[in-house]
């Protein structure tokens, strides 16, 4: 009993660098038993995954599709994260920038001029999501609303509403009775690279995650983000205005997501339909802890987990596992994050032996 | 051996250092069973240190504890209760939306799955002690005096034998402290040891039996209540005659008017607002200190002055414009520096570097509207550093990494840097070594050129070396502003944070 755990004192030291891949290898192991306990030689597995996400160049351009929105919604917590802000409502944001994009498509496109279209139906996206992110924000900093709650429930109002928009009023009349709207104008269309299903959204992306890097270390607004998610008492002292502030990065968290919203419409799917909400919300709140909030590893993470979802469908169509096997990994990977970030702020230390004395009399008094 | 049996408790040569701060220093006190012992002392005497290695909290580094004359050693609050001995802390440890029987019967696994015998043991404790409460009420909803029931009952439940309470009296009205006192007679009636901190002699004259006092981690007296002649002397034993630090004290023109404040009351739900009918004037070159006892409503004076805790009442004159307690919001808050008491978690980020936290307070100096000057706040930061002799790291460090000295002169600094017309320093030297404390003075004496200096302080020593004038805080209210200079008005000070007014 010579040894004991000690939580480390210092909490502000950062995490160190082995934690990533000690829980990438983590979830790699624990796959492998899940494998194994379904029959399947985990290399083989694996060996599936990897041929089919990286087996070609298509492969590899799927992957990337998937991982557009996960860097956007990855952002979106991740900025609000860096402030303390749980923004679990990424979804709805993410359904409300598809709405908002699939509605300038279809009806605001006609009325405006064609080099005014494509930047009308990118603006839409943002501000739908905005508007959805206002709604936790304003509540959160007027009402002391929990932002969780809020954000989280109000995913499924935008579903909602979204359903009822695709089934009811925006209804393509010529769908044959297909849930979903019509097709957005060809204008409408943000445009596609190397050939493959690669989009505008990419650029976007990599844009706003360099932007968000640098708006975070360089501008006063940056600054106040950062103080008040590491010490919200000092931010106080300091004269911040925490009430906009909230306010303002919901906005922009809600913005991020919106734009994911907004490249699954106007990218891929080119009309408002069932699977636009498919979870790139929720996965977005692990792509951002597993970056640790840093908006440059955003797209790496984004990708590996694109690359999970897409090898995991490949070992339902070659080996007919259950496809959510993906989402068993990504949870694997992150709880071996959690895990290894708790286990880092403790350490293991030597307890100092004082004399030997009987512990308290048990007098049962 | 003797015919007495052994005393309820011994302490012998009880030592317990906290990196360079001696908390206890050879400790020996005895405690006899049925008898109620009052501990006295300043802030940061030892007095709390002490009972928490008593009940277990913590281990002294040295000495024995004594219990029933058998030596005992507690790992944790859990042997000590087991051996009888039991704290009611300053900070209640109750679960609010609990009941006040799952409260006391909370490590012993859920309430409904047990009888209402349980219920009636507390039934019967209660009455015993008169300890008037609902086994039954939900613990929220429960008054400050009624929770403190709770506490005694816990340990009571637990069949302590040796009670000890942390300033039992801070947080309860005049009738319950009247209360208390009648249950701390009971349990003395049945048998227990009763030992309770406190700041405040009546309530040392009313209650206790034995008096013990300290000073800087020693046992400096021990008497009968019976053989204390007068409050007075009992004061003095409590702040003693220690020699003050000479500091050099240039004069100092004294300028206009910077802060007139009158009738400023503060927020509170209990019966009385933290602070009220706060009256003083403060003037360019000179230092007017705030002192008392901690608890007694200058903290949040501070903090409201520096706009972070409402004004409910009163008007400020701040620089020939007048204010009243609403308006304050809009203060010209660049004018007025602000060093809060807690450095690491209010003062500074304690995860951002040095040139991080010198921009803290100063945004709008390092930086156009948009970005952030960094280059220019390293400079400042540097130029801080160098003229303070901040030592603890390069100017990309983490600020957390810092000594609490060097943190202090770093956030001093800070604060100068602004050119404040006032600055409010809030227990600017606690905790802090002789040098870097001097530092942090001759700081603060030099401001007196350029700004009215008001300076919030428990610690009378430091108020005596560096004010011009003194106010002493008692219950929320200033009982009288004194001149520091004066030497036999110190003995007044004494007495007036003990809150005797005697006039």
């Amino acid at each position: 009993m010579a040894w004991r755990i000690e939580k480390r004192s210092a909490s502000f030291a950062r995490s160190p660098a082995w934690v990533f891949p000690v829980s990438l290898a983590m979830a790699v192991a624990v796959g492998a038993g899940i494998f194994a306990a379904l029959g399947v030689n985990p290399l083989t597995a694996y060996g599936v995954m990897l041929k089919g996400a990286a087996g070609s160049f298509f492969h590899v351009s799927e992957v990337v599709v998937r991982a557009i929105p996960l860097m956007l919604t990855g952002l979106a917590v991740a900025l609000a994260a860096t402030m303390l802000l749980w923004n679990i409502g990424c979804e709805g944001q993410l359904v409300w920038g598809g709405i908002l994009a699939a509605g300038t498509g279809l009806y605001l496109a006609p009325h405006l001029p064609p080099f005014l279209v494509l930047p009308a139906v990118v603006a839409a996206g943002a501000v739908g999501g905005a508007l959805w992110g206002l709604i936790p924000g304003l509540l959160k900093a007027y009402l002391a609303v929990n932002e969780i709650l809020s954000s989280l429930l109000l995913n499924y109002i935008a579903i909602i509403v979204m359903e009822h928009l695709y089934f009811g009023p925006w209804r393509n009349p010529e769908g044959y009775g297909f849930p979903g709207t019509a097709q957005i104008a060809e204008a409408a269309r943000i445009p596609h690279y190397f050939g493959t299903r690669i989009h505008l959204g990419l650029v976007l992306a990599l844009v706003l995650a360099m932007v968000l890097y640098g708006a975070l270390r360089l501008t006063r607004w940056g600054y106040r983000v950062r103080a008040i998610g590491l010490n919200p008492r000092a931010a106080r002292y300091a004269g911040f205005g925490i009430r906009s502030q909230i306010v303002g990065v919901m906005l922009l968290s809600g913005a991020l997501a919106g734009l994911a919203g907004m490249a699954e419409v106007s990218g891929i799917h080119y009309r408002l339909q069932q699977g636009l909400a498919v979870g790139y919300g929720y996965d977005g709140i692990i792509v951002a802890w597993l970056a640790r909030l840093n908006p440059l590893a955003v797209p790496f993470v984004a990708l590996l987990l694109g690359f999970l979802i897409v090898g995991g469908e490949q070992l339902q169509s070659v080996l007919h596992l259950p496809a959510s096997i993906s989402v068993v990994l990504e949870a694997v990977l992150l709880f071996g994050l959690l895990l290894s970030e708790s286990l880092a702020r403790y350490r293991l230390v030597r307890r100092e032996t004082g004399r030997a004395v009987p512990a308290a009399g048990e007098e049962g008094a | 051996m003797t015919i007495s049996p052994p005393p309820a408790l011994a302490l012998q040569d009880i030592s317990k250092r906290f990196g360079e701060v001696h908390a206890n220093r050879g400790v020996n006190w005895t405690l006899r069973a049925g008898r109620i012992y009052a501990l006295l002392g300043e802030n940061g005497a030892g007095k709390s240190t002490l009972m928490s290695i008593l009940a277990g909290r913590y281990q002294p580094d040295q000495g024995d504890i004594l219990r029933q004359g058998r030596p005992v050693r507690f790992l944790s609050p859990a042997q000590a209760l087991a051996a009888g001995i039991g704290m009611v802390y300053q900070r209640f440890m109750l679960v609010a939306p609990l009941t006040v029987a799952e409260n006391i019967l909370l490590r012993r696994g859920p309430i409904h799955l047990r009888g209402t015998r349980e219920i009636r043991r507390i039934r019967e404790l209660a009455e015993r002690y008169g300890l008037a409460v609902n086994p039954r009420a939900t613990v929220g909803t429960l008054s400050m005096g009624e929770r403190q029931r709770v506490e005694i009952l816990k340990l009571l439940y637990r069949r302590a034998k040796i009670l000890i309470f942390d300033e039992p009296t801070a947080v309860l009205t005049h009738a319950e402290i009247e209360n208390l006192f009648t249950v701390f007679r009971q349990l003395k009636n049945e048998g227990k040891t009763v030992v309770f901190i406190t700041h405040k002699l009546e309530e040392v004259m009313a209650v206790a039996d034995e008096i013990a006092v300290m000073r800087r981690g020693r046992m400096v007296s021990q008497l009968a209540a019976a053989d204390v002649r007068s409050r007075h002397d009992l004061a003095r034993l409590m702040v003693g005659r220690e020699v003050i630090l000479s500091v050099d004290k240039p004069p100092v023109a004294v300028g206009e008017s910077v802060l007139q404040v009158r009738g400023l009351t503060g927020p509170g739900e209990s019966p009385r607002p933290t602070f009220r009918d706060i009256a003083f004037d403060v003037r360019q070159g000179e230092i007017l200190a705030i002192t008392g006892v901690a608890g007694n409503g200058q903290e949040d004076l501070a903090a409201a002055l520096a706009g972070l805790v409402r004004l409910t009442g009163g008007t400020l004159r701040f620089q020939e414009r007048t204010f009243t307690a609403a308006q304050w919001r809009r203060r010209p808050s660049d004018r007025i520096a602000y060093i809060p008491e807690d450095r690491h978690r209010t003062g500074s980020v304690d995860a951002f570097s040095l040139v991080e936290n010198f921009m803290l307070t100063r945004l709008d100096v390092f930086g156009t509207s948009l970005l952030v000057d960094r280059r220019r706040a390293a400079q400042a930061t540097a130029e801080a550093v160098a003229r303070f002799g901040i030592q603890g790291g390069g100017l990309r460090s983490q600020a957390g990494h810092l000594s609490g000295g060097n943190l202090q002169k770093l956030i001093l600094a800070r604060e100068l840097s602004r050119r404040p017309a006032l600055l409010i320093a809030e227990q600017p030297t606690q905790g802090l070594d002789i040098r870097a404390t001097e530092d942090i003075w001759q700081a603060l004496l030099r401001q007196r050129a350029t700004a009215a200096v008001l300076l919030i302080t428990g610690d009378l020593k430091e108020a005596l070396s560096l004010a011009d004038r003194i106010a002493v805080m008692f219950r929320g209210r200033i009982l009288d502003i004194v001149s520091a200079r004066d030497d036999g008005d110190i003995d007044r000070i004494k007495l007036l944070m003990a809150g005797l007014e005697d006039r």
